[in-house]
């Protein structure tokens, strides 16, 4: 059941009308019962094991509290993380270690595999639950007692499968005091799910059909021109995809009464790579600083270790996204890039430069973030190598994206641009009504006429 | 601001400029005339427009339905009748049923109506009428809210049915391409639709068809083999191979079945009136093959034939059309053939409602 289908929208409907119409201890149960119920839409078989590492870091996190003993909080600490880690491990990384494995071995790369469909959502939930319970080990957090609110806060359809990768406190903040949403909040919410259908349909599944296009036949665009549309367009692709799924989230999360956090924040006018990650992906950013880079040491420990916590971090963090040499490539790359910025001073990368330098360092990062995604997309390194190849030979003629895409992307840009300066968006719930009205129209007719409705296209980071 | 009150301004400003635009002849008014849609509505408004004093006869059916009013025309103070032709390529019943509704919407505006079919037999084409998702596209613009139920419930596939209710609802869904081919060309577009305005009735009623013939080809029943010329189109030897020399497809009674229920429903739009129904079938190429389908007793038309005001047109009546110099390729009579399938249809249809009273 993907966000942009029509079932999805009837389940919403049903889900938020039963909400509201149910007593208050009932409540808890209907979005479990939902959330459970949209999980169990995709594969009903993966439904034991999210409730196994719920029950498992909900008794873990009991148990912390529980026990005085450092040593025993520890080895419960220890247990929770090997039970997330593992399944995750097992699930997302066996056949990528077991290949590696074979070819050392001088075997065939599959002889070791084994049929394994990944669990839907399984890297967010599991970074969710683990953030938890090292909350609780940690002290910031307290233990949830009840069973049910747990699960919910794992579970909670709205950002079960892409996040945004919500924090305990910020998740139960909202559950112990819920307050039904004010009209504006609700006005809000509709909006963010109309403009994140608007992102996904109309320009990341348009961008989509280029992009794929360009990589799924390399060898019939070769070029400079072909490839940077090519690149581009799915560097347009993933950013309409993923921040239109964060958006639709983070409005059905406020028509329910619930605040997520922003995970985007306009990541292609960064002016560095250091800008670009406070604002890509931004729940994941905070927690691998929070859960990965921190523990490691941070920048505590003189400018060699925190280039090699940096790059630890990215790397990582490049694993995350997929168990491929090539997505540790994408990670790897950024950290070489973060740790460039480091070299040449920090402040040069975190202040905004002024006139007319902004946008010449903008694009100068954009660029360097095509780059990156090229090994995010191309299906090898060896794909990836010729694509930036081709990038750089500077010839070729073939241009891929058409004219209208590319004032749809002008368009996009400025609304960007706007937002950047005013955030006009958020306060198009508290202006004048006919404002609303023309933006939700506008939201509307771009579906109808230019989103791509032939067919539901699944969001890009659903696989991850 | 409250937020039931904005919310529905919204849902009512986008409902009526949906509607404004799509549900009326707006959009239409500048649909590409190359689309199906554009061609469709292009044929419907020429005929709209086109004067009907005295007697009329209107010819329906695909792009087979080669009918050329202006030669049916000329002998008008001979048969006293005038002929009107609306057949559109790719047009199928379906679409007729729907086009005929606008086109004639008290059921009393011709004294018959022509309809060009494949065979008196309904044997199965092969391809699934009923599913046959461009009858959206052709008819969208003819289509109104209260035919929902019954158009989207005609396909048998739901995800079809689906796509045929939300697009007689939304119908910028069904106009999505020819909207980004506007935005693409919009200049081109107002240019051609405002030609299309002035002279489609032009293009439509002095189409004389094209000069090719299969004369050049042979084809070899016992060996089942088709031999072109050095020349010949490959993607046309291909076509004539399917159509000659192909195993047929199994009887499975859904084509009879899609028939029965278009046709029925333009029989029914016709039984009180006194419009005559009059079918025809349609030459069947250059080429016959010897394999034709059995008589059926019981298919759609030899049904309706039994009505009063229905008509069919001697079987064989276009046996002498089916010549190889008289067809441009598989399934359409060139120009010299067009002329005398013409000439025939309004002798026999003039014979056949008498002299107009």
């Amino acid at each position: 059941m993907l966000f942009n289908t029509p079932q999805f929208f009837l389940f919403l409907a049903v889900t938020i009308g039963l909400f509201y119409v149910s007593p208050k201890p009932l409540r808890r149960w209907i979005l479990l019962i939902a959330s459970y119920f949209f999980y169990m839409s995709w594969n009903w078989r993966f439904a034991p094991l999210l409730l196994s590492l719920t029950a498992i870091d909900y008794g873990a996190a009991i148990w912390m509290e529980r026990v005085v003993s450092p040593g025993r909080r520890k080895l419960f600490l220890v247990l929770s993380l090997a039970a997330n880690l593992g399944f995750l491990g097992f699930f997302k990384y066996y056949n990528f270690l077991a290949g590696m494995v074979a070819e050392a071995l001088g075997r065939d790369a599959h002889a070791f595999a084994l049929a394994i469909v990944l669990p839907l959502g399984i890297s967010f939930h599991t970074f969710q639950s683990i953030s938890y319970v090292v909350d609780v080990y940690r002290g910031e957090q307290k233990a949830i007692r009840n069973p049910v609110d747990y699960a919910l806060f794992i579970a909670f359809f709205p950002q079960l499968v892409a996040g945004p990768i919500v924090r305990a406190r910020e998740f139960f903040a909202d559950y112990y005091q819920w307050a039904p949403p004010v009209s504006e909040e609700r006005l809000r919410g509709v909006l963010w799910i109309l403009l994140g259908l608007a992102k996904k349909m109309v320009l990341a599944d348009q961008f989509a059909q280029i992009a794929d296009s360009y990589f799924q036949n390399l060898a019939a665009h070769p070029g400079s021109p072909a490839a940077w549309s090519g690149v581009g367009a799915f560097a347009m692709q993933i950013f309409f995809d993923f921040s239109g799924y964060t958006d639709m989230a983070i409005g059905m999360a406020l028509l329910l009464g619930f605040h997520f956090p922003t995970n985007f924040r306009r990541p292609y006018l960064a002016f560095s790579i250091t800008d670009f990650w406070h604002r890509w992906h931004i729940s994941l950013s905070r927690w691998l600083r929070d859960y990965l880079y921190i523990p490691l040491g941070g920048n505590r420990h003189g400018s060699l270790m925190t280039y090699r916590n940096l790059m630890l971090t990215m790397l990582l963090g490049g694993l995350w996204h997929g168990a491929s040499w090539n997505f540790v490539i994408w990670g790897g790359y950024h950290g070489a890039l973060l740790g460039l910025e480091r070299v040449f001073g920090r402040k040069h990368f975190q202040n905004p430069p002024h006139g007319l330098l902004y946008p010449f360092r903008a694009l100068i990062t954009f660029a360097l973030v095509c780059v990156g995604w090229v090994f995010f997309r191309a299906a090898t390194l060896h794909d990836s190598v010729y694509v930036i190849q081709q990038m750089f030979s500077w010839h070729g003629e073939a241009r891929l994206i058409p004219v209208w895409l590319t004032c749809m992307l002008a368009l996009s840009l400025v609304i960007s641009l706007f937002e950047e300066k005013t955030e006009w968006i958020e306060r198009l719930a508290h202006g004048p009504a006919w404002a609303y009205v023309a933006a939700v129209v506008t939201l509307l007719f771009s579906v109808e006429l230019i989103g791509v409705t032939e067919k539901a296209v699944p969001f890009v980071y659903f696989q991850f | 601001m409250r937020t039931v009150p904005v919310l529905l301004a919204s849902v009512v400003a986008f409902a009526a400029i949906e509607g404004a635009v799509f549900h009326t002849g707006l959009y239409p008014w500048i649909l590409t005339p190359d689309s199906s849609t554009g061609d469709l509505e292009t044929i419907l408004r020429d005929e709209l427009e086109r004067s009907k004093d005295g007697p009329q006869v209107l010819g329906i059916g695909d792009s087979r339905m080669l009918l050329m009013p202006r030669v049916s025309n000329q002998h008008a103070s001979e048969t006293g009748y005038t002929f009107g032709n609306i057949a559109t390529a790719g047009a199928s019943p379906r679409a007729w049923y729907y086009m005929l509704r606008d086109i004639d919407p008290t059921a009393r505006l011709y004294r018959a109506i022509v309809l060009g079919v494949e065979s008196y037999d309904d044997a199965d084409q092969g391809a699934d009428y009923n599913d046959n998702q461009s009858d959206l596209s052709y008819v969208v613009a003819r289509l109104r809210l209260t035919d929902l139920w019954e158009f989207s419930r005609s396909y048998d596939d739901p995800d079809l049915q689906w796509k045929a209710a939300r697009g007689i609802l939304f119908k910028g869904l069904v106009y999505k391409r020819d909207f980004e081919d506007l935005l693409l060309h919009p200049r081109y577009r107002f240019q051609i639709a405002k030609l299309a305005h002035r002279d489609s009735f032009a293009w439509h009623y002095g189409y004389t068809g094209p000069p090719d013939t299969l004369a050049d080809f042979h084809v070899d029943w016992e060996a089942k083999t088709v031999t072109a010329p050095p020349n010949a189109d490959p993607g046309l030897v291909k076509r004539l191979k399917f159509r000659l020399v192909a195993v047929l497809p199994p009887e499975t009674g859904d084509y009879s079945r899609y028939m029965k229920y278009w046709l029925g429903k333009v029989y029914e739009r016709y039984r009180e009136s006194p419009t005559r129904l009059i079918f025809l079938r349609l030459p069947r190429g250059g080429f016959v093959r010897p394999d034709q389908p059995r008589y059926n007793p019981h298919s759609s038309i030899r049904e309706l034939a039994a009505q009063p005001n229905v008509t069919l047109i001697g079987e064989h009546f276009f046996d002498s059309l089916e010549k190889p110099e008289l067809f441009r390729d598989e399934l359409h009579l060139n120009g010299p053939g067009m002329v005398p399938f013409s000439l025939m249809i309004t002798q026999e249809v003039s014979r056949i409602l008498g002299p107009p009273r």
